[in-house]
């Protein structure tokens, strides 16, 4: 195994590490079902790219068609991705979180997944249309060569200090009296509502943290792979992210950990080692597809908590008495 | 004004292909509670047993035939094996979205090693054209139209004068009361699934010969115009589904004509939002879901 392939790996176990705690936020701790939220993910990699792009008449750029192009160095264009994605948040979530039931929050935000990824798509003096952006500088580039381990290692250590972070804010969340709202929320609203909780603005605020997060995690990956394009964000990413959720165990940050380590990284990995060439040509992601399919219908049948379920909080102070 | 009228024309025709995959979805939803997001993936995959029957010779109004019942059984099974027992176990509602839209990656990436990534078109379903004033049809698109007026009458015939439509509407009111009445609740579910199965499979198949071609990637789209008509209506509500349908077929339509097609999913999109905005119960909520027209 050579440095590349392990950096790579670290580092997209990392994007995937956020990306987890961010859904995990929204999804196992609130119950709100953003089956857009790799929408989110792209706004931020899409800011952060066109932040740290130079102008699009600059010698090099001038084929492909973009807005922006600011050239800003490197804490800046991760900072603006995160930002957009809780900007994205906002007009989102006024139209889905106030007055739809759940169910209708899902369909609503799974047709903004597809609608957004044609709009980019087929608005091609935008953001580059359907080939996407390309050449997206690596962050620090002018400082230390990206040809070298050096810059590999440096990238998952930067990685590393922004998972940390972000579990710091997720576990801080999830642990406080605001978190505890948010599963009383997701348990029963009504009874939420009865002690005098706002449903809606709770919402908001963790659907506003899971964009700045998601937006931060499509940040660090462009910055990675200094490309981005529609055909990397389309709707069925988010179902990895959600099976990795359902499996890991939803409501607590270690599990959305393993998750994200155990279904986008570990299982993609795996059958990365199969040979493509049994079969037709495509038969083994499309199979690949289905085993994400059976995943999640196999674990909400059999095991609906996951594999770390969510510990039941109970007030120790209480009087003593059988929790259902 | 040609412009208009000629996109009025197509609007009828979109809007027929509409109503029928929006009742289907829609009665699905108002009496077995279950928002199937496999829709799309359930009419494709119709779409292509008739799209093989019509490649072996066979006239592609016989393959609707048998597409409907493919989607018929398709569905039914669907319901039996995956979706009622996981209902019967209490999964809650926000579950039963994630199953459906699993389904829907698992049905749409099984198909695609068997029919291939290219879209295929059906054959000899051009037709001839046909003038109605300044609009400009093709024998098969007025064919079209017939067929989804017929099946509106047959669905409207169903749920207001047969023991069986009234029984799916008391199941859609009241499961538990209607099960104390005598109604055979599972029963009728089980003909839900097969008649919105139908309607699911002749839908897939019109909206194929209504588009140049098709391909797997276009399950999703269809699923898009059909929650934009169904939402649009009130969910659950057959007629509610129909007017959608019409507002949206020609909506869309007519965007396509002064704007460009390829936004008319986006354009569906916009009303499906305004609606979540303006009136997230639809347009019919306030009869109760199911009620009889009138």
């Amino acid at each position: 195994m050579n440095t590349f392939y392990a950096t790579t790996l670290l580092v997209y176990a990392g994007v995937d590490i956020i990306a987890c705690l961010s859904l995990n936020l929204v999804f196992g701790v609130s119950g709100i079902v953003n089956f857009s939220f790799i929408v989110f993910q792209a706004v931020g990699a899409y800011t952060a790219a066109v932040l740290s792009m130079p102008p699009q008449s600059t010698p090099g750029y001038d084929w492909e068609f973009y807005v922006g192009g600011f050239n800003l160095p490197f804490p800046i264009p991760w900072v603006g991705g995160a930002i957009a994605g809780g900007l994205l948040a906002i007009p989102v979530g006024f139209v889905v979180l106030r007055k739809l039931r759940s169910d209708y929050q899902a369909i609503a935000l799974l047709v903004m997944s597809v609608i957004a990824n044609t709009v980019i798509t087929n608005a091609d003096k935008f953001l580059n249309g359907a080939a996407g952006l390309a050449l997206v500088p690596k962050p620090l580039s002018v400082q230390v060569d990206p040809n070298t381990d050096a810059y590999d290692y440096l990238y998952v250590g930067i990685t590393v200090v922004c998972v940390a972070i972000v579990l710091v804010i997720a576990h801080r969340i999830v642990s406080s009296p605001y978190g505890r709202s948010l599963r009383a929320m997701r348990e029963r609203e009504l009874a939420a509502m009865s002690i005098g909780k706002n449903p809606v603005a709770m919402k908001m605020t963790v659907f506003i943290v899971g964009g700045v997060i998601a937006g931060l995690s499509g940040a660090v990956l462009v910055g990675f792979i200094s490309t981005w394009a529609p055909s990397v964000w389309l709707y069925p990413e988010t179902i990895i992210l959600f099976a990795a959720i359902i499996v890991g165990g939803r409501g607590n940050n270690i599990g959305a950990i393993l998750g994200a380590i155990l279904v986008p990284v570990g299982f993609e990995e795996v059958t990365r080692l199969i040979p493509g060439t049994i079969g037709p040509p495509g038969l083994i992601p499309a199979l690949q597809w289905v085993a994400i399919g059976l995943l999640i219908i196999g674990f909400l049948w059999f095991r609906p908590d996951g594999v770390v379920p969510e510990s039941r909080r109970v007030f120790d102070g209480g009087p003593a008495r059988e929790v259902q | 004004l040609d412009l208009y009228v000629e996109a009025l024309g197509f609007g009828l025709v979109s809007m027929s292909v509409i109503a029928i995959a929006a009742v289907g979805f829609t009665m699905q939803f108002g009496i077995t509670n279950m928002i199937n997001l496999a829709y799309g993936e359930v009419m494709i995959s119709s779409a292509y047993v008739a799209y093989y029957i019509n490649r072996a010779g066979i006239s592609i109004w016989i393959g609707m035939v048998a597409a409907a019942v493919s989607g018929a059984v398709f569905s039914f099974l669907l319901n039996r094996f995956v979706y009622a027992p996981f209902q019967r176990k209490g999964t809650n509602l926000i579950g039963m979205v994630i199953v459906s839209l699993a389904v829907s990656l698992m049905i749409a990436n099984l198909l695609l090693p068997i029919v291939g990534y290219y879209a295929v078109s059906y054959q000899n379903v051009t037709g001839d054209l046909i003038h109605i004033g300044p609009m400009i049809l093709t024998v098969n698109q007025i064919a079209i139209i017939a067929v989804a007026v017929l099946v509106m009458l047959v669905i409207h015939g169903l749920l207001t004068y047969t023991r069986l439509g009234k029984a799916m509407r008391a199941t859609a009111a009241n499961p538990t009361l209607a099960r104390n009445c005598g109604i055979p609740t599972q029963r009728v579910i089980d003909a839900v699934w097969l008649i919105t199965g139908a309607l699911c499979g002749m839908a897939g198949t019109i909206a194929a010969i209504n588009s140049d071609s098709f391909a797997i990637a276009n399950g999703a789209s269809f699923l898009i115009t059909v929650l934009a008509a169904a939402v649009l209506g009130g969910a659950g509500q057959p007629y509610g589904a129909m007017i959608g349908a019409v507002l949206i077929g020609i909506i869309t339509e007519l965007s396509a004509a002064t704007w460009s097609p390829q936004y008319k999913e986006v354009v569906a999109f916009g009303i499906l939002v305004l609606v979540m905005v303006l009136r997230p119960q639809g347009l019919l909520a306030k009869r109760g879901a199911l009620a009889a027209a009138g």
